[in-house]
This record gives structure tokens, sequence and C-alpha cells, in this order.
């Protein structure tokens, strides 16, 4: 399989594809909201989205002009996503809103950490498969392996995210993965995952 | 290469294991009723009648845990009898949750903001990995263990890749399933979304009105021949097809047409190589809100066109159960196949007008049940299907 | 009449996190929903929140509330006419 690119976003900075040629500056405390403005796409639901989701949105819009998706069928992209923390941010917040308020639907909405990746598929209507996994840590080698199963079905690219809100920290590490000759490994992988500013 | 089943454990409001679970299929006794707790008390609720301790007292349960992963190990325990952890076995778990340990979690935050003794070592439990861990580890499970969260198609994913490993020869045996048990946080939230029912739920009744929550835990064993060959069970059904896809509409709600629901269905049969005319049974996700049940109405008529197969949704019996429906309804569709049964969706008295479909209304046995579909469609449009296939 | 819109539209802003708007972008007699504001049905019930947080007026059915959260307009007369 074949490394179409990668894309990794955190409040220390911004990686666009696995040779740093480019990166952007965003340390703030609301960097994300800089990265959007940056981004010259409006999308007006961004701002009801959650940290998971934003970060999501935000990578995949900034690896999209590096990476050629326009030409597959709907449902022959297929999502992989893992973090530790789940959805803790929001269920923070959400707890926080029931106990002291009342329950929110808007933040209840986005106490799965899957929902993530129903944002990406209406927002590029792709029907392909999607799953979610609690990982202690990013295990390029277990994508690599799941990936696979993806390929062996039928689908010809895979998108792929490492996106944690949490205790941790806030990151997104996001790479496109083709079914094609290629040999991209998981140390590869984790060297791109780890760039730091 | 088959995946065979060769073990299933689950619980739920309608009892623990198999004879129980049966019994109340058969009598059609529902298990929702007016919670009887703190948290439950202003709702109906598929709700398991026993506290924490007396769950990890009755059933000898050595590993503490949120009540989430007591209920997956008491399932687990059920699925895995008459197995043995053996080294020449390489055997795994994956198990789906949404809930987590937030049962714990949200009783000791409670205790901090009133400032009543809370135990910040208790978050151990808390987070859907700490819940698979400590299932894992009440049956002794170490080669692979990893926990899927995608909402109400939790279980029916990680049944999904456990197939896929055992195919692939990645693993031998696994335990595949879902556990989540009733909290305020998950009351609190389909509240606020409105597609709670006051009353008993009425999946695909034209008059639904929303779903009632459940809790409990289902969870499968599945086996590669090679396994087979050294654990000497007998495989009680073969997991033939499964499927996942993309709904792509909006968060929580379905499409109209039901487009990702027909896509998970129509690969699973490809995957299991029948027709739709081969299908016996649809047990449906059928949670009785107005919008999934059309939904997933509209993408069965468009499969199956005239030949609809009798379809019921079991969740007007146990709740909706989140991420243990697919585990649990899939122990429910093995029973269906090995005693010939067909169960009735309760609670049912007028078709959706749009549809005009008639869904399955008395309890019947001694049938011939060879392929059974059931579908678990999860909120971000997660949706999947598995085919479970008689020996 | 008119502070109560005034007050309302702040309230929207704030309760759905409508980010880049102030409340002179949100005309009186705006639609809110479909191609207004582009709500939707989750944005509907936080108003549902909004009206029983701040108003004190409990709506039941989801359903009830499409023609109440047409626009500004239509909003402050219902709160007008139920508190």
């Amino acid at each position: 399989m074949r490394l179409l690119g990668s894309c990794k976003i955190s409040e220390n900075g911004v990686f666009v594809n696995n040779n740093l040629e480019e990166y952007y500056s965003a340390c703030q405390t609301d960097w994300k909201r800089e990265l959007y403005t940056k981004l010259d796409f409006e999308y007006p639901k961004f701002h009801k989205m959650d940290p998971l989701a934003k970060m999501a949105f935000l990578s995949f819009k900034l690896l999209e002009p590096k990476v050629d998706l326009g030409s597959l069928e709907d449902d022959s992209i297929g999502m992989l996503f893992a973090n530790s923390s789940s959805s803790h941010t929001t269920d923070e917040k959400f707890k926080k809103s029931y106990y002291e308020k009342s329950p929110s639907p808007s933040l209840f909405v986005y106490t799965l950490p899957n929902i993530l990746t129903g944002e990406l598929a209406i927002l590029n209507k792709w029907y392909g498969e999607n799953i979610f996994f609690i990982q202690e840590n990013f295990n390029p080698e277990f994508y690599l392996e799941q990936i696979n199963f993806y390929f062996s079905k039928g689908l010809n690219i895979c998108l792929c995210g490492w996106v944690e809100s949490g205790p941790k920290g806030e990151e997104c590490f996001l790479f496109v993965v083709e079914n094609k000759d290629g040999d991209v490994t998981h140390d590869e992988l984790y060297k791109c995952y780890k760039q730091k500013k | 290469m088959k995946v065979y089943v060769t073990g299933y454990g689950v619980i739920s409001s309608i009892g623990v294991g198999e004879k129980e679970s049966l019994r109340a299929l058969k009598d059609g006794v529902s298990g929702i009723k007016r919670g009887s707790n703190n948290t439950t008390k202003d709702y109906n609720v598929g709700a398991i009648e026993l506290t924490d301790n007396e769950l990890i007292e009755k059933f000898e349960l050595n590993t503490h845990g949120s009540r989430t992963a007591l209920l997956g190990m008491i399932a687990v325990k059920q699925a895995f009898r008459g197995h043995q952890i053996n080294e020449k076995i390489r055997t795994g778990l994956i198990s789906g949750t949404s809930v987590g340990g937030m049962d714990i979690s949200e009783v000791e935050y409670k205790k901090y903001l009133e400032n009543d003794g809370h135990d910040p070592s208790r978050y151990k439990h808390h987070s859907s990995g700490a819940t698979t861990r400590e299932i894992a580890a009440e049956i002794g499970v170490t080669d692979f263990i990893n926990t899927i969260s995608t909402a109400c198609s939790s279980a029916a994913n990680a049944i999904m890749m456990g197939a896929r490993m055992i195919r692939n020869g990645m693993i031998d045996r696994i335990i595949v399933g879902g556990t989540d048990a009733l909290t305020s946080f998950t009351i609190s939230g389909f509240r606020s979304l409105m597609i709670l029912d006051e009353d008993w739920c009425r999946p695909f009744d034209e008059t639904r009105k929303g779903l009632n929550l459940g809790e409990g835990a289902g969870y499968l064993v599945l086996e590669s021949d090679r396994s087979l060959a050294v654990s000497g069970k007998e495989p009680v059904a073969e997991l033939s097809g499964w499927s996942n896809a993309s709904d792509a509409f909006h968060q929580t709600a379905s499409s109209p047409e039901g487009h990702g629901a027909k896509i998970s269905m129509m690969e699973a049969l490809k995957v299991a190589g029948i027709a739709p005319s081969d299908i016996d049974y649809i047990n449906a996700h059928g949670t009785a809100t107005p919008n999934n049940d059309l939904s997933e109405s509209q993408a069965i008529k468009s499969i199956f066109k005239d030949s609809i197969p009798p379809f019921s949704s079991t969740k007007s019996y146990t709740g909706h159960t989140l991420a243990a429906s697919g585990g649990i309804e899939a122990v429910f569709a093995i029973l269906a196949l090995r005693n010939g049964l067909l169960y009735p969706n309760l609670n049912f008295e007028n078709a959706i007008k749009e549809t005009g479909l008639v869904p399955q209304t008395k309890f019947e046995d001694s049938l011939n049940i060879k392929h059974v579909l059931s579908n678990s469609f999860g909120f971000g449009g997660n949706n999947s299907s598995i085919i479970l296939s008689a020996i | 009449m008119s502070d109560l819109k005034e007050k309302l539209k702040a309230q929207i802003i704030k309760q759905l996190n409508l980010e880049d708007m102030n409340p002179e972008d949100i005309k009186d007699d705006a639609p809110l929903f479909g191609d207004g504001l582009g709500l939707d049905s989750i944005d509907a019930l936080e108003f549902i929140v909004l009206l029983e947080q701040h108003y004190d007026i409990k709506i039941a059915d989801p359903s009830e509330g499409k023609e109440v959260f047409q626009s500004v307009n239509s909003l402050a007369a219902y709160i007008e006419k139920n508190s």
C-alpha cells in the first residue's frame, strides 16, 4: 500500500505531508478557530463541532489539496480512526450541563468519538466503511493490519486518523493510504505522527 | 475459511443466559418497566434488577469494575463456558461500549460537586479501554484485546472485526460483542434529544414516539477451523456475513431512504454469498424512534421488495441496550437458528403509513430458520449488519 | 417586544455556538431553519432548552417547535403569549 499524504495538527503546530514541506504556526488558545479562518472554506457547521470533529475536519481540509480523492466512487473510501480518551472533553462538558442546568442536546451528540467519522462522511458524501477504536497509544502496526481488511474487501483508499482531546492534550494525525504498490511502514507513519515544531 | 460460533452469552432485562431469555421471548414478557432507582425512576427502562454487589456475588466475579464491565464479564463468562485458555490457541477479546465506566464516574463527579467524599481512584474504571481490560482479566485473555466505540453498532462491529481477524489467520479464537449499563448520562442525553418514549416503546408502529433505554451485554465466541481442531468445541452457528457502511446524512438521524442501512444489508448478503430470498428472519435495529424505523423500513423494502421476510425488533423486550444491542441480538439470532424461532415485535398495532410493513407479531417455533440478518445502526451514521447461519 | 428580540438574538448566538455572528446579523423575520441560518434538528432541540431555561416555557413535542422557531418574530410572539 502507498502513503498518499499525512497531516499532523496540535497546539504545537501544523504539519502537512510526510516530508515536512510546509508548516503553519498556530500557537494560541483558540488555535483550531484560527486554522479554520485560514482554510478559505466556509462550513458553518464547523463551529458546532466538538474538538475531535473540528481537528479531523481541519486536518482533512489541509490534506485534501495534496491528495487526489475526487475521482473515486463514494463507497470506495474507508475510514479508520482511534484515540485513547474517547469523547472525554465533551463528556465532561455534557455532564456539567445536566448537573448544573439542563442536558444540552448539541453537546450530547458529540459524546461519542465516532461522530467525527460521521462528520467527514457527511462533508464528503462518503458511504464506505468506518470504525473507531479505543487504544492506549497510536499504534501504526495495528492500522496497517486493519487497512489490509479494507483493501481486500475492495476499497481503494483508507483515511486513517488518531484524534485525541483529553487530559493528555489535543492532537490529530491524519493519513491517507492507497491500495496500490508501495511500502508504507509503521516506522514511517510513527515518524510523521511524532513531528513537533 | 468459515467463521464458526462456538459459544454465546447474554444478560439483559429479560434474563441471564439462554433459558431465561428464551422463556421471556416465548411468553412475550418484556423487561421494560418503570425504573426503580434514583437514576431511572422517572423513565421506562429495561434494567437488570440487581445491584453491582449483587452481580458480583451472584456470578462470582473476581475482577471488580464498572457496572458496564460487570455485565460484560457475566456474558463473556457464559459464552466462554467449556473453553479454556490454551497456549496453542491464540485468543482475543474485542468489546464494544459507549458508556464504559461512566456509571462510576458520574457518581464520583456528583460527589465531587457536592463535596461529599469523592474517591478519585475510582476514575481508573472510567475509560472504555478499562472496561475491556477488566473483562479480559476476568477470563484470562491476553493475546489480543481491543475496544470499539461506534455507538449502537459497536458490538456488531466487534463481531465483524473478529470475523475478519479469524479469516485472515490473525487470531484463532475471539470473543466479540458489547456491553453498556444504564447511566444518568445516557438517560439525560436521550432525554435532551427528545427521542425517549414515556410509555412502552412501539417499534415499527405508526404511533411510535421513541425508544426505551436498556442495559445488558451480549458476546459470541468465534473460532477458525484450526482452533476447532484444538478446542474440540462444536459450532452452534456460522457467522456468514458482515458489513459496515456510512449513511453520510446527519450526526444522529438516519437518511429518510435509509441509504447507509441499504448498503450495509446488501454488502452483508454479498459476503455471505446468499440472496435476499435466503433470509428467513431479520432482527431489526428497530429502536422505535420515528426516524429509525421509517428509514430502516425503506431500506428493507428497497432490498427485499415484494418478498419481505419475517422481521421484528426485540427492543420492545429488552429496551435499547446501545453498544450491547448488536451482541445481545446476535445471541437472539443464534437461538432463533438453533430452535427454529421467530420473535414477535411486541406492542405493535398499526403499520407505518409510508411503508405498510407489518412485522412478525406472534412467537413461532419449530420452523426451518437457516439465515438470520441482524441490523445495528449507530449514531454518526455508522450502519452495520451481520448474518448468522445454521450449521 | 424589541428588547426581547435583541435579547433573543444574543441568546440564540450563544446557545447555538453561532460563532461568526452578531445580533445585528439576524433579521427579525429571517427564516432560522433551512436556507436561512441553516440551523438543523439538533439546533431546534437547543431552542427548546433555551425556552425552558430562560423563559420557563416547556415544549413537550419537538414537532410543535416548527411553527414557533420559524423566525425571531415568531419566537418572540410565542414567548410573550406564554409568559
